[in-house]
């Protein structure tokens, strides 16, 4: 298995200057005289060994803690965006030139340090916390990981776009002019023949109430066909929400969770009953004695990374933490050095629901669930037990098959029960059978525990109760049957059931985007589930909600940031079709006059939150309605939706399919390509903005985004950079948009105040932020000189009042604002408790019927293969004698979809070889270093092979964040002026290029989504390999 | 309850049995002044190379090299696949080869144990890249000098940590004075098992590892993961 370094040098992987930790131990041919002893040791004066390192930040005195700043630097408290996760960062900054030297954690921020310090300690003394004094900095180590760490070179990356851009030719030819921004903003308002192309519509044209189609007037406003894909909430996501959805009135503004974690956000959004915030838990890992990881490997990649990592590299190694990573591929997560506190247990991709619907009817069959949480039917039954949630286990379902209200939740109404008008209104309680009596009461009288399993008639009506659907949803299939389908031995099924429920609330399920397969719904409900049937949310060793932020998005004690005078509210059919039934359509009513409704012409998913992928079935088909312009900010659809790369020409090339395409991002993407305007953007510690952490930190904190060092993009005719802010505050002016301009933002005290610049903005935001609650001090003298903040000063005394200015500046040098760890737990529980219920089964999922099929979803997690929108299971289309192998996509520790152009990164790890099983290998006559074709449905990549016990047989895993074609893979042509392109960036295979299509989708380009959740496809594709003559 | 894990766990693969060829410690000699060391618990590693690219950043390191990196192997052992991360620097050691066979004296050991190169009498001859036992030291491509770890010399100088440590987002590299019986690195030598690379070089490493599987202490047999670093093609 091991490869040899010849090997290694014929493949060409090796570089010729490299010796250095190469490939284990090579002999080497000196041996040397002995007798050299450390007291022998000659003096370092005047001896130049340091080379090119930096000067350090500051010198602590070891012995007394003196703090000497080094007052050539400061030390910026910022955040990292090389991840989703947002770690708060310590960005240290030459002031002579303005550049970023190097990156680590912010010892004040949750996300870096543990615990945070206190943001009471000055800046000072933060640097003597990561000190050697007292050995303090090891105990306080505030982190950045390695891509963290690398990420700063990006900002002075040659492929960085610092000016507005227009297209020059085609749209994709790569050729652009610089322009002004103010001229920018004019073409794209007013349209007009642009490009020599013909007319093209402004979005002066679209800023319009009137009807999209006044023969569907569930469509809405013209203002739907204005159109933003996001990526992640970057801590300006509100400021871009303001003028898409509230000023201009679109309901089209969406991030990348469709082809992100889409399917794990709607099925725990389900588990929650929650579809529009989708609540996720995390496993308390330091207090944990069994954590099942299942489609998330935590010391890979998920969200908070860093967070989660050291906490299981602490819990495994001096905690109570047992663990299993359940994956297709062996990851990070796995420690030969902590062996017998954590295994990696193989499962066959797509397959995750099996596992945990195993798991389930074990813990039914053996009475392993917690009777006495599932039995409290209300939060006083649950508080009477000291339970700090509680679920709808005992809540009656019509479960008449057929009938109109089938899947819906029993109320009062329904069974004769007192009840508050209207019926199936909200003040219509659900039904429980009492356990002592087993009469029916509404569920929330009393404080008694209710029957769990329930299957009796009520008028006429089979009804039953959630666990009794559940379990019998369990026990449609044996374990053996499961076994066979997921791929781990029955036993394990078992033991792993066993052991999850022998730790009372101990014990915990994670998961995330592994289970984005074409059944991603149910994997990632039912996986959520199991937590649900233990009840562990809320207590230590459980899981537990994030603490959320101190919001700078508000009606706050210091601005209103959220209303403001003519605000639009988004109306009509988002394009995704995820806030209307389809059976409240236009084309349903239509359908069924004409005979059949079903099916719609497309897939409609209200089940699951706004989809960015439906966005390009509208542009192709017109369906729902058309776009009339798009912009993507930071956002990547092409590389990052399976199926689009191939497609990419066909569905953004053309002017006619989509008439406007603006791009807002610091590089030229493989999406943003395509576009007719470019706008650059400010990058990680350049720009404004308040984060919150994602989850995974119970007490509440916010970080904050500010300049810390200058972007080096030109400026607007009123002298602010060139980007996002810039751009949209310069459309609303010139089309008249309410909330932006002079009298924008209203104060606590009535004032009004301008919105025209991004710190009237974030600054507001700030002062929210710092009075929240008890007030932030404010920062003193040395703070602002030590971190840098004094460099935005003059702009805090320009927008601030006199008594924010201090609190916000304070805010600002902590990079943010955090409550004390301990004030998010007491006791034995966390303190921010959900409300529930948690739904065993989800009415909305259980009523919802699929637009193509007809046929009703499941309301409690059920086994179903990955299947296409008609139901077809993709292995009854795509067969495993042709199709032998299935690709998984594996999140990397180094690199991802947008960080290609890190050379740093790159020189470590510079190719993601696709992992194969050695069997599977033995079969093709492949061995490491091979060369192979991949081969799926949807087309075919050329790859390096790597052999690794640590893949599941008859998977490939290709590794994210690879294979890219832009990000300066090719040079582009600005201003006449060719850059140079850097093929090493095309290193690798992307997964999405190999991205299978839907065969039962009629519109669009037919990507493969889950039919419940809507979520992108990348688990589980049909798939073969080829060897390539060497 | 206890039980019914172990087996479990046990049940899915035997447990690894066994460590490295444990090394003796040396002895802390407080009269010296400060001995710097290092013990790198492999338990807490979770391999995301955050001291590779802190230590690239923090010092410059040039494109192609590396002082410190962690390398990821797939291994197998009693039939169960799993991770073995090990981060791997300069050991400081106590009798280091790389001492005695530089022509112009350019590498010395200072006095509290850190080997380092005066580079303005290094003449790039590579000799010292050939002595080490550990691959530890390569040629600067850009400065045409011997370069290697140096635990951070001018951050230890100033009390401050070595990047890659301050940077262990598992908390893995712990640094310190081995001569200081209260330290930390002291105190987890005192008190547990430990071993060094290459034991058999008798080169008295002063990194030491906690947890080292003896699959891992010579030549690893295993796949490594992490693929390796090439030229640019640009």
């Amino acid at each position: 298995m091991s490869m040899d370094r010849r090997d290694a040098l014929r493949m060409g992987a090796a570089g010729a200057g490299l010796a250095a930790f190469g490939l284990g131990f090579e002999a080497t041919a000196r041996r040397v005289v002995e007798g050299v002893a450390e007291t022998l040791a000659r003096p370092a004066r005047g001896a130049q060994i340091h080379g090119r390192s930096l000067a350090p930040e500051c010198v602590v005195d070891p012995a007394t803690g003196a703090v000497e700043p080094n007052p050539a630097q400061y030390v910026a408290n910022s955040v990292c965006l090389g991840c989703t996760t947002l770690c708060g960062v310590r960005v240290r900054v030459d002031r002579a030139s303005g550049r970023a030297l190097r990156v680590t954690g912010n010892p004040y921020s949750p996300l870096s340090a543990d615990p945070p310090l206190p943001e009471t300690v000055s800046i000072r003394d933060s640097l003597l916390a990561t000190s050697r004094h007292e050995e303090r900095g090891l105990a306080g180590r505030a982190t950045a990981c390695g891509r963290g760490a690398a990420v700063l070179t990006q900002l002075e990356s040659p492929h960085r776009i610092t000016t507005a851009l227009k297209r020059v030719g085609p749209r994709g030819a790569g050729r652009w002019q610089s322009i002004p921004l103010e001229q920018l903003v004019a073409e794209v308002v007013e349209g007009g023949d642009l490009f020599g192309e013909g007319h093209v519509p402004g979005l002066r044209a679209l800023a319009s109430d009137d009807p999209i189609d006044p023969a569907r007037p569930e469509l809405g406003p013209k203002r739907n066909q204005f159109v933003v894909l996001s990526s992640v909430n970057d801590g300006r996501e509100n400021f871009v929400r303001r003028f898409v959805s509230q000023a201009f009135g679109s309901a089209n503004f969406v991030g990348h969770g469709s082809y992100c974690g889409g399917s794990y956000r709607s099925g725990s959004g389900a588990a929650f009953g929650n579809k529009s915030t989708m609540p996720h838990a995390k496993p308390d890992l330091p207090h944990a004695e069994f954590v099942i990881f299942c489609g998330t490997a935590p010391a890979n990649a998920g969200n908070p990374f860093k967070r989660q990592g050291w906490q299981l590299a602490a819990a495994r190694a001096e905690g109570a933490l047992d663990y299993v990573v359940i994956d297709p591929v062996l990851g990070h997560s796995d420690a030969a050095a902590a062996r017998e506190r954590g295994r990696w247990i193989p499962i066959r991709p797509a397959t995750d629901a099996a596992l945990a619907l195993g798991m389930m009817r074990w813990m039914f069959e053996n009475g392993r669930f917690d009777a006495r949480y599932l039995a409290a039917p209300n939060a006083a039954a649950a508080d009477a037990i000291g339970e700090p949630s509680f679920s709808n286990a005992t809540h009656l379902v019509i479960a008449e098959p057929g009938h109109a209200r089938e899947g819906r939740l029993l109320r009062a109404s329904d069974a004769g029960l007192p009840f508050e008008a209207p019926a199936h209104g909200p003040k219509d309680p659900f039904v429980v059978q009492d356990a002592a009596s087993g009469e029916l009461r509404p569920h929330d009288a009393g404080s008694a525990p209710a029957e769990l399993f329930v299957e009796r008639r009520v008028g006429g009506l089979r009804v039953c109760s959630a666990l009794f659907l559940l379990r019998a949803a369990a026990m449609e299939h044996s374990l053996e049957d499961y076994a066979a389908i997921c791929g781990v031995p029955a036993e394990t099924i078992a033991a792993l059931a066993r052991e999850f429920t022998s730790h009372g609330k101990r014990a915990a399920v994670s998961t995330h985007g592994g289970t984005m397969a074409g059944n991603g719904f149910t994997n990632a409900f039912a996986l959520v589930t199991l937590n649900t049937l233990i009840g562990n949310l809320g207590w230590r060793g459980g899981t537990f909600l994030g603490g959320g932020m101190f919001p700078d998005n508000a009606a706050g004690p210091r601005y209103d940031l959220q209303g403001f005078e003519g605000a639009r509210q988004p109306r009509g059919l988002m394009l995704g079709r995820n806030n209307l039934a389809y059976e409240r359509s236009a084309e349903f009513a239509a359908k069924r006059a004409a005979g059949s409704p079903y099916p719609a012409e497309a897939p409609w998913f209200p089940v699951a939150p706004q989809l960015g992928t439906e966005f390009f079935t509208a542009i192709e088909s017109g369906y729902p309605y058309p776009i009339g312009a798009l912009v993507l900010w930071n956002s990547n659809p092409v590389y990052g939706i399976p199926g689009f790369p191939r497609l990419a020409e066909r569905v953004l090339g053309d002017p006619r399919k989509l008439p406007l395409l603006i791009g807002i991002d610091p590089f030229i993407n493989e999406s943003t390509c395509w576009a007719d305007y470019l706008v650059p953007d400010t990058l990680l510690y350049e720009s404004w903005g308040w984060t919150s952490p994602w989850a995974g930190v119970p007490a509440r904190a916010t970080s904050a985004r500010w300049p810390a060092v200058e972007p080096p993009l030109a400026r607007s005719a009123d002298g602010e950079p060139v980007a996002m802010e810039s751009l949209l505050i310069g459309l609303a002016k010139a089309l008249g948009l309410p909330g932006f301009g002079p009298r924008a933002i209203r104060a606590a005290d009535g004032g009004l105040h301008p919105l025209e610049r991004a710190a009237d903005w974030y600054l507001r935001g700030g002062a929210n932020i710092a009075f929240a609650g008890t007030p932030v001090p404010e920062a003193s003298a040395e703070d602002l000189r030590l971190s840098g903040v004094e460099r935005v000063m003059p702009l805090l005394h320009e927008t601030l009042k006199p008594e924010e200015v201090g609190r916000v500046a304070f805010v600002l040098t902590r990079g943010g604002r955090c409550q004390p760890p301990e004030s998010a737990v007491q006791g034995e529980k966390f303190r921010h408790p959900f409300r529930g219920p948690l739904m065993i089964h989800n009415e909305l999922a259980g009523t919802t019927r699929s637009a193509v099929t007809g046929r009703l979803f499941s309301g409690v997690p059920r086994w179903q293969p990955a299947a296409f929108q008609d139901g077809t299971p993709m292995r009854a289309v795509y067969g495993e004698r042709e199709w032998p192998l299935l690709l998984v996509s594996q999140k990397s520790v180094l690199m991802n979809a947008y960080v290609i152009g890190a050379d740093r990164l790159r020189g470590i790890h510079p190719d993601n070889p696709v992992g194969v099983h050695p069997e599977d290998a033995a079969a093709l006559g492949l061995k490491t270093g091979d060369r192979v074709r991949i081969r799926t449905p949807g087309g075919a990549e050329t790859a390096t092979v790597i052999v690794r016990r640590g893949v599941m047989k008859g998977v490939v895993a290709i590794e994210h964040g690879f294979g890219h074609t832009e990000f300066g893979a090719r040079g582009h042509v600005i201003d006449g002026v060719a850059q140079p392109p850097r093929p090493a960036l095309r290193a690798g295979v992307n997964l999405n290029a190999l991205g299978v299509l839907d065969p039962t989708r009629r519109l669009g380009p037919g990507f493969w989504l889950d039919p419940v959740a809507g979520s992108a496809v990348r688990q589980g594709l049909p798939a073969r390999l080829e060897r390539i003559a060497a | 309850m206890a039980g019914s894990r172990r087996a479990l766990l046990a049940g899915l693969a035997s447990a690894w049995a066994g460590t490295a060829a444990e090394a003796a410690a040396p002895a802390p000699a407080p009269q010296l002044g400060p001995r710097w060391g290092m013990v790198v618990d492999l338990a807490r590693c979770i391999g995301c190379q955050a001291c590779t690219v802190s230590c690239i950043m923090e010092n410059a390191v040039p494109p192609d090299s590396l002082r410190t990196i962690v390398n990821t192997y797939e291994v197998t052992k009693d039939g169960v696949v799993g991770m073995a991360m090990l981060p791997r620097l300069c050991n400081h050691c106590a009798d280091a080869p790389c001492l005695p066979v530089c022509p112009v004296g350019a590498t010395f050991q200072r006095a509290d144990g850190i080997v380092v190169v005066d580079s303005d009498r290094c003449v790039g001859c590579a000799y010292c890249v050939q002595a080490c036992p550990y691959d530890a030291r390569f040629i600067n491509h850009e400065t045409n000098k011997a370069d290697k770890c140096t635990f951070c010399a001018h951050r230890v100088d100033a009390g401050l940590l070595p990047a890659c440590v301050e940077s262990c987002v598992g908390g893995a590299r712990i640094f310190g004075d081995l001569n200081d019986p209260h330290s930390t690195v002291r105190q987890r030598l005192d008190a547990e098992p430990s071993a060094v690379l290459k034991p058999e070089a008798g080169t008295q490493p002063r990194v030491f590892y906690l947890h080292l599987d003896p699959l891992l202490s010579g030549k690893v047999e295993g796949t490594p993961t992490l693929w390796r670093p090439q030229h640019e093609g640009a």
